[in-house]
């Protein structure tokens, strides 16, 4: 008779969570929790590092792991022999110490770390586009990288201003033939030798030249602010014309014909205002690039504002036909109220505001 | 060997030239440029040019 005895295998131990000796940096805490999660421990190094510039919990979560983890090699007695007192008492000096930390300087240092690692990696970025390098190798390849990525970044908000600047000038139709040309290098190089360098550039330099075009900004005229108080229809001019400032066409003082009065506005950049007598019916057609537009009781306002008005008005009165056209900013046209007045810094009126007054001298 | 061409450069110039084209037209007063208008075709360039360099990458 064969007698088969069966040996009980025992329980595995549980894993030990310890701080590791081999491969550690500091105190071998990320290196014993990536060997207890089998990961690689510079994701906890990376984790411990961004919690310390963000309020600084890294230092506090890294110190609190460093007293209560057991070092690998004593971790046989570590439990029994590990002072509880010590322990609980180190925890509080740390938190007392980290408290002014986390609060005051802890959201310094984010302030400063946060926009720094949003740069370098739009740094490293535009410079994967740039040249296929991607971000590899150590931490001086990917800053040296990150430095020249941002460098391109840098030429091309110079150019984009240039941009921006030529086209607001006149100079539009220079821009697009640059663009054009660019484009075609870009092309023609495709087939040759590659010159991806030149794509971001030329992308700023459409894109700026282009929400200059877009918006209507037009830098004739001039810089500064202007008032204008005509005292008779003789003295309107054509076309008030200013690139960027406040403009102000008061008209109260103006006396105007029966009958259709023409005002053209040009503003690129700015505040424009129209203020007129009580007894003239407005007719309005204006665009703001961005911006708003205040007509009376109306008021539109965001990108691509188009605000058409034309009112009829009885031959004896007088119709101002108001033709605007502003880049960005604002366009207002009212009476003589208490806010749309000729003194400076006082046309804070919020967006349910009527001082403007009412468009009653048109016919109904 | 003939060497086969940059689909990132041929994307992103004939990108680069629509924009400048659109730039031309509202320059020479033919169309009449707004943002309803340059910020898709904007975004279509970008979007474009973005694809193509992800498309050509060396995986």
């Amino acid at each position: 008779m064969n007698e088969t005895t069966t040996q009980e295998q025992p329980p595995p131990e549980p894993r030990r969570l310890t701080r590791a000796r081999a491969g550690r940096l500091v105190g071998g805490v990320c290196a014993g929790l990536g060997r207890y999660f089998n990961v690689d421990p510079i994701i906890f190094r990376i984790g411990a590092i961004v919690l310390t510039l963000i309020g600084g919990a890294g230092i506090l979560a890294y110190l609190a792991a460093l007293l209560l983890i057991p070092a690998e090699d004593s971790a046989e007695d570590a439990p029994a022999g590990r002072n509880r007192w010590l322990v609980i008492g180190g925890l509080i000096v740390l938190l007392c110490i980290s408290f002014p930390f986390l609060l005051g300087g802890g959201l310094l240092v984010a302030g400063l770390a946060i926009p720094l690692a949003v740069l370098v990696a739009t740094g490293v970025l535009v410079w994967w586009f740039v040249s296929g390098e991607g971000p590899a190798g150590d931490a001086g390849d990917v800053a040296k990288r990150a430095a020249l990525g941002l460098g391109i970044l840098f030429v091309c908000g110079v150019i984009a201003i240039g941009g921006a600047w030529a086209a607001a000038a006149g100079g539009e139709t220079v821009v697009a033939i640059t663009v054009i040309l660019a484009g075609v290098a870009i092309l023609v190089g495709g087939f040759m030798r590659p010159v991806r360098w030149l794509v971001l550039p030329a992308v700023a330099l459409a894109l700026s030249a282009g929400t200059v075009s877009a918006a209507g900004i037009d830098l004739d005229g001039g810089v500064g602010d202007r008032d204008y108080r005509p005292t008779s229809a003789l003295d309107l001019r054509d076309k008030y014309e200013l690139g960027i400032g406040e403009l102000i066409v008061d008209l109260r003082q103006t006396d105007l014909p029966p009958g259709d009065v023409p005002l053209a506005i040009d503003l690129g950049v700015g505040d424009a205002r129209v203020i007129v007598p009580e007894d003239v019916c407005v007719a309005t057609d204006a665009q703001v690039g961005v911006g708003e537009i205040r007509t009376f009781e109306q008021h539109n306002e965001g990108v691509d504002v188009d605000y058409d008005d034309l009112p009829d008005a009885a031959p004896s009165t007088t119709r101002l036909l108001v033709k605007a056209e502003v880049g960005v900013g604002s366009l207002r046209i009212g009476q003589s109220g208490t806010d749309l007045d000729l003194d400076r810094g006082h046309f804070d009126f919020g967006p349910n505001d009527t001082e403007l007054g009412e468009n009653s001298a048109c016919a109904t | 060997m003939r060497r086969s061409p940059d689909i990132t450069s041929l994307v992103s110039g004939l990108c680069v030239a629509a924009l400048g084209v659109l730039l031309l037209l509202d320059g020479t007063g033919t169309f009449d440029l707004r943002f309803n208008v340059l910020a898709p075709a904007t975004c279509a360039a970008i979007g474009a040019i973005l694809l193509a360099s992800g498309m050509s990458r060396p995986r």
